[in-house]
C-alpha cells in the first residue's frame, strides 16, 4: 500500500541540506527533487528501495521499513571520476585531463587564517612551493615547479578568465575551485604568460533555490616565539667577551662604560658615560629631540644591568580578525552572489598590520535558452603598512644588533634611549625605528573583475566574449624623523609622498565546438585576446619641517629641498588561442594547444611567438583486458605532454634602444662652482638590443591517475622536465663599456626536473567516524646550464661580507651558497707554522701565509684543489637553499558532529646561511649584541673543541670576513601548520532558529615547528637569485582562534 | 630618456661633457660610494701611510687587506674603482662621438668640447694607469670593449693632454672646466710620473711664470695653508683642476656633495670616525727649534698623544714646536676642530686602541659654513669642500723635484721655500677663541744652500708629505718615486707598535707598486674561453 513517505536529505558532514537532490523508487522512473530545506515526499510503500542522488555526492540507498514514514537522509561526497576541472578558456572531465593539473580542495585551503589565497596555497597542492612570512601582507613567493627564470617567476592567476599577475586582494571565502596548470599541455595555452605556471580561479556564485546567507567568522590571537630566540647574552657577559677579545688580541683591559682592571663592572649609567649615581648632574638633563647636536644637550641613561629584551619589545601578542557575509541565491534565469568581508591582522610587531575590505558581487542570467550573460566584480581597499624583512637595517635586524644593556628610553622614560655612548655600537634603537613610522600610511583600492556573454549557435558552437580587467590606485606618505638618541644621528627631517594607479583590461571572443558522436568526442576552441596595461607614479620629498605634526606636514609645508619624480608605462599583447581535444572511445584522449602572442615589449622583428603542446592519454581501466581489475582499480589512466611555454615578462620595453638620460645624482655637476647649483648632463644609459626575443620554457611532463578501491583512494603522479632556453639575462658588461644598463639578451639556460605527488584516501571507520588523508609531495631539481659567454656565474648579495655569499653558478642550482669551507681550528704555533712552509715552497716567497691571516683559534679552510695554499679558487658550493623537496599531510576526522583536521607542512633538504650569527656569533664583527656561543663555544687555548672562532678585536679573512661554511644550517623543517576542531549543531536544533548550519570551531595555527635550525624560523624567502639568507626573519607566530560558520 | 640624434647639437654635446665632468665623483655609477672617492683617501693616503682605515675593525672590511697589502685581486673595491674610471671614459667617448655628429657649432665651441673631453679622458686614464699600471685603451673608435692590457697607455695619456692644450681656450666659460693651463700641467703631472723631467721642466716653468685658471686668474699660492681646503676661496688662484662639490642642491641626497669621504668624519659628533691619521704622519710635523723638519728621524720625537686617555681625564698638549700644517690636516685632542669646538679625543674616536687617537680634517666643513657647504640629506655627512686634483703647490713641489734631479738644488729650495714660506703666515696658524695659537708652531725656510743632491731630494719628497697630508697623494708619490718599498715597510715598523693589526704587514716590492687588476674583470673580458685582460705581477 502506497503511504506518504517523507525526509530530509542533507550533507552528512557539514550538516546542510542538499537542495534539489533526486529521490526515487528503485524500479520506477518517476521520483521528485528536494526542495529548498532539503526535504522530499513520496508515495512508496514498506520494501521499496529509495535511490537518493545527488551530484559530487555517492548514491544513498534506503529502504523503507514498515512503520516509519520519516527519513533523515546524510549524503556523504563522493569520488568524482566525472568531476569537471576548469581549464584554460573551458573545461574538462577531470578523466580526459591529459595535462598536469592540480585541483585544490578549496575548503581545506581557506581554513589557514591569512587574507592571502597565495600564503593558503602552501602544501596544499603537488608542485606548488610557497614560501611564506609572519609579517601580515608580506606577499608570499610563489613558484610552480621550480624556478624558470632569472627575473620574475610568479605564476600567472587568471580569475573568472581575468589574467592578474596578483590575487592578494581576493577573497579566500569567495573562492569556488582552483587549480594549478602545471605543464606545457595545461598551460601552453597561455603562451607568452605560462612559463611559470598558471592558477586559475573561479570565484563562486548563487545557486538556484531558496536565498542562501552564509556567515563566516573569526577572532584569534597572535602570539610570537617566546624566549631568547637569538641567544643574546646578559649585559655583564657582553662586558665578559670584551675582555676576552681584548684579551687574544693583546690589548688593554679597558673600556668607557666597563671600567678597566681584570674584570668588568657593569657602570650604573651609560650617558654619561660609564657614570655612578652620584656622577650623573641630573638637573642638566635636555634632550632637543630636532637636534641632536644642540650645545645644551645632556643625556641620561641608566643602564639596563638585567638585559632589554630587544625582540619583545617590538614583538608582542596581536589579535587578528576574519568576518565574512555572503547572500546569494537564484531561479532559473538567473544567480547571484553579493559578499563583503573584513579583515583586521594586527603584526605581532610594532605598526605593522594588514586591514582589507572587500566587496564582491557575481551575476549570471539567462536570456531564453541560448543566450546567457554575466558579471563577476570585485572591489577591495588593503590598509598594510609593513616593515623590511631580512634586512640588518630593518627594526628586527637591529633587536639582534642592539646591545641589552641600552634600556629602551632614558633616565626619564621621556626620549629613546639609544648607542649614544662610548662603546655602544651604531645599532638603532629598533622600537623607536620602529615607532616613528606611526603615521605612515597608505592604502591601496582595487576594482577586479569582468562582464561576458554566451551565445549557443547552429548546433554545436558556442560563442563567449568576455571583457575584464583592473582599476587600482594607491598612495602612501611617510616621515622621517630626526635621530638624537644614536651614535650615528640623523639630522635631517623629511617627507615623502607618492600615488599610483594602474590600468589593465583582458578582452578574450571564444568559439567553442563540441561534438559527441558513438564512440567519439571532440571539442575545439579558438580564440582571440588582447591585452593592455598602463599606469603612472607620482611622488615627491620635501625637507626640513618646522613641525613635525602629521596633520601639518604635507610636501608643501616643508621649508627645505624639494624633489620629485614620476614615470609611466605602457604594454600590450595580442594572440590567437586555438585547441583541440579528441577522446575515442573513452580510452585515448589526444589534445593539442597552440597560441600566438604578439607583443609590445619586443622590438618588431621578434615580436611574435608561437607556443604549441600536445598531449595524450590512455585510460587503461577502460581496456577490456583490465576488466578483472575493477574490483580494486576505478581508474587508471597514463598521460603524457610535450609543449613549449613562453616568457616575456622579464624585459623592458626601451631594451631595444640606446638611450641617453640625466639625473642630478649622476650626470649633473657643479660646473660653475656655485657650491649650491647644478648643471644638467647626460650620459648613455642603456645599451639597446634589438634582436631580443622571447624566453621558452620547454616542457615535458609524464603522469598516471589512478583510482583505487571505490574511490577510497587515489593518486596523482607526473615526473616533468623543463629545459628553459632563451633566459632573458642582462650580462654584466666588461667595465671597459662604462656603466650602462646592459641590454637583455636571450643567452642563459637552465633546466627543472622533478616530481609532483598527490595521494589521498577516505573511508568510513565506523558509522559514526569516517576519515580522510591527503598528502602532497613537491620537489625540484634546478640546474644553471648556461648564463653567457665568458660568464659561468654570477654572484649576488655580499652584506657585510666582501665577497657575495651566493652565487648563481653553471652547474649547480640557482641562489647556490658559495665561500670557504671550515675544516677545523688552528690549534697550534706548529700547525700554523708547518702549513706556512708548504705554501712558502709553492710560491717561493718566505712571507707567504697558507691562508691570509692565518692565526691561533681561526678557522682552518679547506684547500679544495689541493694546491697547499688557500686562494679564491678554493671556494665553493656550500649549500642550496633549495629544498630537496616539501610535503602536506592533511588528516581529516569526523565523529558525529564533531570535526577535527590536523595539516602538517614540511620541508626538507634545504640550507639557510644564518647571516644573524655574523653580527652576534664575532665580537669584531661591529660593537653590538653578542651571543653566549661567541663567549662559551670559541676558541680559546683552555678550549679547542670550539665551535666558533676565537673572538679577538679586529676582523679577518679567517674569522668573520668572508662568506665560509659557518653560517650554513640544515633549513628542513616540519610543522603542524593548521589544526581545527569544529563542533556542528545537529540539525534539529539549527533549524529551531532557521538556520541550515552552524558550526563553531577551535584552531591553533603553527602550534610547533620542529627544526635543527637555530635562527628565528627557518622559513627564509628572498629573490629567486637569492634566497635563504637570514638576516632577520619576521617569524611565523603561532596563532589561537575560535570561528564560526552560520548559514541561513 | 633620449635618443643619440636628439642630442646631437651643442647644447647635447655640451651636456654629454657635463656628464662626463659628473663622473669625476665617481658615484652613483652603480659602483660604490667610498670606494671610488674622487680623493683616493684609500688608495692615496691610508695605502701612502698617512692614514689609517680607522673606524672599528669590522666596519668596511675590504678597507683592513688594502691598508695591510693583502688585497687579493676579488676585493670589490679595486672592480669599483676600474668601472668608475670606465664609466669617465665611456662619457668621454659619448661627448666626442656624438660631437662629430653636431653641425650646427662653431670651431671654437667644437674645439673646446673636444678639449675638454679628451682632457677628462686623460684623467680618468691617468687614474687607471697609475692604480692598475696594465690597463686596456678604449677610445670613441672602439668597436670590441674587449681589449688587451699589454700596451703601455702613458703615450696615449700624453697625446689626450697634447691634444687638449692645443685646443682649449685659455680661459673658460666656467670656473669648474678645464683650461688650457690646466692640461698643460696635468702633461707635466704624466711627464713627472715617467720621471720625465727635462719634458716636464718647461711647462711648469711656464704654468709658474704664465698659468692661469679657468677664470684667467694667475696661478698663485693663496695668502692661507688653510684656505685649500675652504669652499669659501674655491677655483682661486691655486686651483689648477679640481673636483667641484656642491651642497644642499636640490638632488636631494650628498651624492654631489663629497659623498666618497662621508665616512671621514669624527665619530658620534657625526659619522662614522673613518680615515684616521697615523701617528707617522702626525710626528712628520714636528720641527726643530728652527723650524725645520726632522727627515729621517721624526719619530724620535713624537707628538704627544692622548691615546688610552678617556675623554673626560686631563690631557696636557705637545709644546713642542710643530709645523702649523700639521693642525690643519689632522683633529686631534685639545686643537680647535674648525668651530666644533676643540677636539675632545677619545669621544670623538670610534675605537682608540684600533686606529688610534686623530681625525681628518681637510675634508670637514667649518661650523660657520655650515648652513650652506653642510649637506645633511643622509646618514653621514655631505660637504661642499671641493677636492683638489692638481693645485698650484704640486707644480711648484713638482718643479723643485726636477731641478733636484736634472737643474740646480738652490732653484729647488727656492721652490720648497715658496711653500714653506706661505705655511709660516701665522695669521693662517689655528687660532683658539682668544686669538692665541693653538699649539708651539714654528715654521721656516730652508736658509743655508743645499749641497747634496740626495738630502735635497729627500727634503723636497719631505715637504710634499707635509703640504699634502691626508690629500690622496702618497701612495703614488712613492711608488713614482721608486721608494715605497723601504718607506712604507719601515712605517709599518714604527706604526705598528701602536696600531697592532698592522703587525706582521709587509709591502711586497715587485707587486704592491700596482693595485691588482679586478678578477671580476679578468672574468668578464672572456673571448672564446680566454681572458683577454692579464692579471699584474704577484697577484696570481
Amino acid at each position: 500500500q502506497d503511504r506518504t513517505i517523507t525526509g530530509t536529505v542533507y550533507d552528512i558532514n557539514t550538516k546542510e541540506a542538499l537542495i534539489g537532490a533526486n529521490v526515487q523508487i528503485q524500479g520506477d522512473p518517476g521520483g521528485t527533487v528536494t526542495d529548498f530545506d532539503g526535504e522530499f515526499s513520496i508515495q512508496a510503500r514498506t520494501g521499496d528501495i529509495l535511490v537518493v542522488s545527488y551530484i559530487g555526492y555517492d548514491a544513498f540507498d534506503q529502504e523503507i521499513t514498515a512503520g516509519k514514514d520519516n527519513y533523515e537522509i546524510g549524503m556523504a561526497e563522493g569520488v568524482l571520476v566525472d568531476e569537471v576541472v576548469v581549464v584554460g578558456y573551458g573545461t574538462q572531465k577531470k578523466a580526459d585531463l591529459t595535462g598536469s593539473v592540480a585541483v585544490l580542495d578549496v575548503k581545506d585551503m581557506i581554513s589557514q587564517p591569512t587574507a592571502d589565497v597565495a600564503n593558503q596555497l602552501q602544501g596544499r597542492a603537488a608542485g606548488v612551493t610557497v614560501i611564506n612570512s609572519g609579517q601580515p601582507g608580506e606577499a608570499p613567493k610563489v613558484r610552480i615547479r621550480g624556478i624558470n627564470t632569472f627575473g620574475n617567476n610568479n605564476p600567472l592567476y587568471v580569475v573568472d578568465g581575468v589574467p592578474t599577475d596578483n590575487i592578494n586582494t581576493l577573497n579566500p571565502n569567495d573562492i569556488e575551485s582552483m587549480q594549478v596548470l602545471k605543464d606545457a599541455s595545461s598551460a601552453s595555452i597561455y603562451g607568452a604568460r605560462a612559463s611559470n605556471g598558471v592558477i586559475i580561479i573561479t570565484t563562486k556564485n548563487g545557486e538556484k533555490g531558496k536565498v542562501k546567507v552564509s556567515l563566516n567568522s573569526f577572532y584569534g590571537r597572535q602570539v610570537p616565539k617566546k624566549g631568547n630566540v637569538w641567544d643574546i647574552m646578559k649585559p655583564i657577559d657582553q662586558a665578559n667577551l670584551k675582555w676576552l677579545a681584548l684579551k687574544n688580541s693583546g690589548k688593554p683591559l679597558d673600556d668607557a662604560q666597563y671600567g678597566s682592571g681584570p674584570t668588568p663592572t657593569l657602570p650604573d649609567f651609560i650617558q654619561p658615560n660609564g657614570a655612578s649615581r652620584d656622577e650623573v648632574d641630573f638637573d642638566k638633563y635636555f634632550i632637543n629631540p630636532k637636534n641632536a647636536n644642540d650645545p645644551k644637550t645632556y643625556r641620561i641613561v641608566e643602564a639596563n644591568k638585567e638585559g632589554t629584551d630587544w625582540f619583545h619589545e617590538i614583538f608582542n601578542p596581536a589579535p587578528m580578525m576574519s568576518h565574512n557575509l555572503s547572500v546569494s541565491g537564484g531561479d532559473e534565469n538567473s544567480t547571484f552572489l553579493i559578499s563583503g568581508s573584513y579583515f583586521d591582522q594586527k603584526g605581532t610587531m610594532i605598526n605593522t598590520y594588514l586591514k582589507r575590505y572587500t566587496l564582491r558581487a557575481n551575476s549570471k542570467f539567462n536570456i531564453g535558452e541560448h543566450v546567457r550573460v554575466g558579471e563577476n566584480l570585485a572591489l577591495s581597499f588593503t590598509d598594510n603598512p609593513r616593515t623590511g624583512i631580512l634586512s640588518e637595517g630593518s627594526p628586527i635586524g637591529m633587536a639582534y644588533r642592539i646591545k641589552p644593556i641600552i634600556p629602551v628610553y632614558d633616565y626619564y622614560g621621556k626620549n629613546y634611549a639609544g648607542t649614544f655612548g662610548s662603546g655602544l655600537g651604531n645599532a638603532h634603537n629598533p622600537v623607536a625605528l620602529a615607532e616613528r613610522t606611526r603615521n605612515n600610511k597608505g592604502h591601496s583600492k582595487k576594482v577586479f573583475g569582468n562582464v561576458f556573454g554566451e551565445v549557443d549557435f547552429l548546433k554545436n558552437f558556442t560563442f563567449r566574449t568576455s571583457i575584464g580587467g583592473a582599476l587600482a590606485n594607491g598612495s602612501y606618505h611617510s616621515f622621517s624623523y630626526p635621530t638624537y638618541e644614536r651614535s650615528e644621528n640623523t639630522l635631517s627631517n623629511s617627507f615623502s609622498e607618492s600615488s599610483w594607479y594602474n590600468i589593465n583590461w583582458t578582452w578574450t571572443n571564444t568559439v567553442n565546438y563540441t561534438l559527441e558522436r558513438d564512440i567519439h568526442s571532440l571539442k575545439v576552441l579558438l580564440g582571440t585576446e588582447a591585452y593592455h596595461n598602463s599606469g603612472r607614479e607620482v611622488g615627491g620629498t620635501t625637507q626640513d619641517y618646522f613641525s613635525f605634526d602629521p596633520n601639518f606636514t604635507n610636501l608643501g609645508t616643508g621649508a627645505g629641498q624639494k624633489s620629485n619624480y614620476s614615470y609611466g608605462y605602457e604594454d600590450a599583447l595580442y594572440s590567437l588561442i586555438g585547441r583541440v581535444d579528441y577522446t575515442l572511445n573513452q580510452k585515448y584522449i589526444v589534445s593539442g594547444t597552440l597560441r600566438r602572442d604578439g607583443s609590445s615589449r619586443f622590438a618588431e622583428r621578434n615580436r611574435y611567438g608561437v607556443f604549441p603542446a600536445v598531449s595524450a592519454g590512455w585510460r587503461i581501466s577502460q581496456e577490456s583486458f583490465m576488466a578483472g581489475t575493477g574490483n580494486w582499480l576505478s581508474d587508471l589512466k597514463i598521460r603524457g605532454g610535450w609543449g613549449i611555454m613562453g616568457n616575456q615578462i622579464n624585459i623592458g620595453g626601451d631594451n631595444a634602444f640606446t638611450t641617453f638620460s640625466s639625473a642630478l645624482s649622476n650626470t649633473f655637476y657643479d660646473i660653475t662652482g656655485s657650491n649650491s647649483s647644478l648643471r644638467l648632463g647626460y650620459r648613455k644609459n642603456r645599451i639597446g638590443n634589438p634582436d631580443a626575443k622571447w624566453e621558452s620554457n620547454i616542457n615535458s611532463n609524464i603522469g598516471f591517475d589512478a583510482t583505487l578501491f571505490d574511490g577510497r583512494f587515489d593518486m596523482t603522479l607526473d615526473y616533468y622536465r623543463k629545459d628553459v632556453e632563451d633566459l632573458l639575462y642582462s650580462p654584466e658588461l666588461a667595465g671597459t663599456a662604462g656603466t650602462s644598463t646592459p641590454p637583455t639578451v636571450n643567452i642563459a639556460s637552465m633546466t627543472n626536473s622533478g616530481i609532483d605527488l598527490f595521494a589521498g584516501t577516505r573511508g568510513d571507520l565506523t558509522s559514526d567516524l569516517s576519515y580522510n588523508l591527503s598528502l602532497t609531495f613537491t620537489s625540484y631539481k634546478n640546474e644553471i646550464v648556461s648564463i653567457a659567454d665568458g660568464v659561468d656565474y654570477f654572484g649576488q648579495t655580499s652584506l657585510r661580507f666582501s665577497d657575495p655569499i651566493i652565487r648563481n653558478q653553471v652547474g649547480s642550482s640557482i641562489s647556490a651558497f658559495y665561500g670557504y669551507n671550515i675544516i677545523g681550528f688552528w690549534d697550534t704555533e706548529a700547525e700554523i707554522e708547518a702549513a706556512n712552509q708548504k705554501a712558502q715552497q709553492v710560491t717561493g716567497n718566505e712571507n707567504t701565509e697558507y691562508q691570509t691571516a692565518i692565526g691561533l683559534g681561526r678557522f682552518k679552510y679547506e684547500d679544495t684543489n689541493g694546491d697547499g695554499i688557500i686562494t679564491p679558487d678554493d671556494r665553493q658550493i656550500l649549500g642550496n637553499p633549495n629544498p630537496d623537496f616539501s610535503y602536506g599531510l592533511n588528516v581529516g576526522l569526523n565523529y558525529k558532529d564533531f570535526d577535527l583536521s590536523v595539516f602538517f607542512y614540511g620541508v626538507q633538504g634545504n640550507t639557510i646561511f644564518n647571516y644573524v650569527r655574523w653580527w652576534t656569533d664575532f665580537y669584531p664583527s661591529f660593537v653590538g649584541a653578542k651571543s653566549y656561543t661567541a663567549l662559551n663555544k670559541s676558541w680559546t687555548p683552555d678550549n679547542k673543541n670550539a665551535v666558533v672562532a676565537i673572538q679577538e678585536d679586529n676582523g679577518n679573512f679567517s674569522t668573520n670576513g668572508v662568506p665560509n661554511s659557518y653560517y650554513l644550517e640544515d633549513g628542513s623543517y616540519f610543522r603542524a601548520k593548521n589544526i581545527i576542531l569544529g563542533y556542528t549543531l545537529p540539525v534539529n536544533i539549527t533549524r529551531k532558529f532557521s538556520s541550515t548550519n552552524l558550526r563553531i570551531y577551535l584552531q591553533a595555527t603553527n602550534l610547533f615547528t620542529a627544526t635543527k635550525y637555530s635562527g628565528i624560523d627557518p622559513e627564509i624567502s628572498g629573490s629567486d637569485t637569492s634566497f635563504g639568507i637570514d638576516a632577520g626573519a619576521y617569524p611565523t607566530q603561532k596563532e589561537f582562534i575560535f570561528g564560526i560558520n552560520l548559514s541561513f | 630618456s633620449l635618443s643619440e640624434d636628439v642630442l646631437a647639437t651643442e647644447e647635447g654635446a655640451d651636456a654629454l661633457l657635463i656628464g662626463a665632468y659628473g663622473a669625476l665623483d665617481g658615484q652613483n655609477l652603480g659602483a660604490g660610494n667610498w670606494s671610488v672617492a674622487a680623493d683616493n683617501w684609500i688608495y692615496g693616503s691610508i695605502a701612502g701611510g698617512d692614514a689609517h682605515k680607522g673606524s672599528d675593525g669590522g666596519d668596511q672590511p675590504n678597507i683592513n687587506p688594502i691598508e695591510r697589502y693583502e688585497a687579493d685581486p676579488s676585493n670589490g673595491f679595486f672592480n669599483d674603482k676600474w668601472k668608475a674610471m670606465y664609466e669617465g671614459i665611456s662619457r668621454c667617448n659619448s661627448t666626442l662621438t656624438v660631437l662629430g655628429k653636431v653641425e650646427d657649432i662653431s670651431d671654437d665651441a667644437r674645439a673646446r668640447i673636444m678639449g675638454e673631453a679628451l682632457f677628462l679622458r686623460g684623467h680618468y686614464y691617468f687614474e687607471l694607469k697609475r692604480f692598475f699600471n696594465n690597463v686596456p685603451w678604449i677610445d670613441e673608435n672602439t668597436e670590441d670593449v674587449k681589449q688587451p692590457n699589454t700596451t703601455d697607455i702613458w703615450p696615449m695619456i700624453e697625446e689626450q693632454f697634447k691634444t687638449a692644450m692645443a685646443n682649449l681656450p685659455e680661459v673658460q666659460i666656467d670656473a669648474g672646466r678645464a683650461n688650457k693651463s690646466a692640461a698643460e700641467a696635468y702633461l707635466a703631472k704624466t711627464y713627472m710620473y715617467q720621471k720625465k723631467y727635462a719634458e716636464a721642466k718647461p711647462l711648469l716653468e711656464n704654468l709658474i711664470a704664465s698659468g692661469v685658471t679657468a677664470s684667467g686668474e694667475p696661478y698663485g699660492l693663496l695668502p692661507g695653508y688653510s684656505m685649500n681646503f675652504n669652499p669659501e676661496f674655491e677655483n682661486g688662484p691655486e686651483s689648477v683642476f679640481a673636483v667641484q662639490f656642491s651642497a644642499n642642491d636640490g638632488s636631494g641626497g650628498i651624492q654631489n656633495s663629497r659623498q666618497g669621504s662621508m665616512l671621514n668624519f669624527p665619530y658620534t659628533k657625526w659619522c662614522c670616525g673613518f680615515f684616521q691619521p697615523s701617528f707617522d704622519l702626525v710626528n712628520s710635523y714636528r720641527t726643530s727649534d728652527e723650524g725645520l723638519p726632522y727627515l729621517a728621524n721624526y719619530n724620535q720625537f713624537p707628538v704627544k698623544h692622548d691615546m688610552g686617555i678617556n675623554s673626560d681625564e686631563p690631557f696636557t698638549l705637545d709644546d713642542g714646536p710643530l709645523d702649523p700644517r700639521l693642525d690643519w690636516t689632522v683633529g686631534r685632542r685639545g686643537i680647535p676642530y674648525l668651530g666644533h669646538g676643540d677636539h675632545p679625543g677619545q669621544r670623538w674616536i670610534r675605537d682608540q686602541a684600533y686606529a688610534g687617537p686623530y681625525s681628518p680634517k681637510k675634508n670637514v666643513y667649518r661650523e660657520s659654513q655650515a648652513d650652506w657647504a653642510f649637506d645633511a640629506g643622509s646618514w653621514a655627512p655631505g660637504t661642499a669642500i671641493n677636492y683638489e686634483v692638481i693645485r698650484f703647490a704640486d707644480i711648484i713641489l713638482w718643479a723643485a723635484e726636477v731641478e733636484v734631479e736634472i737643474g740646480s738644488l738652490d732653484k729647488a729650495r727656492e721652490y720648497v721655500n715658496i711653500i714653506r714660506e706661505r705655511a709660516s703666515n701665522p695669521d693662517d696658524f689655528v687660532k683658539r677663541e682668544d686669538g692665541s695659537n693653538a699649539a708651539n708652531y714654528v715654521v721656516s725656510t730652508f736658509d743655508e744652500p743645499w749641497t747634496d743632491q740626495e738630502t735635497a731630494r729627500e727634503i723636497v719628497r719631505f715637504e710634499r708629505k707635509l703640504e699634502f697630508g691626508m690629500e690622496g697623494r702618497r701612495f703614488f708619490d712613492l711608488v713614482r718615486w721608486g721608494v715605497a718599498d723601504q718607506v712604507l715597510n719601515d712605517y709599518i715598523d714604527s706604526e705598528s707598535e701602536k696600531i697592532i693589526y698592522l703587525k706582521g704587514a709587509t709591502f711586497t716590492s715587485g707587486q704592491n707598486e700596482y693595485y691588482p687588476i679586478p678578477q671580476r674583470q679578468i672574468d668578464l673580458s672572456t673571448k672564446e674561453g680566454e681572458p683577454t685582460l692579464m692579471q699584474n705581477p704577484g697577484y696570481n
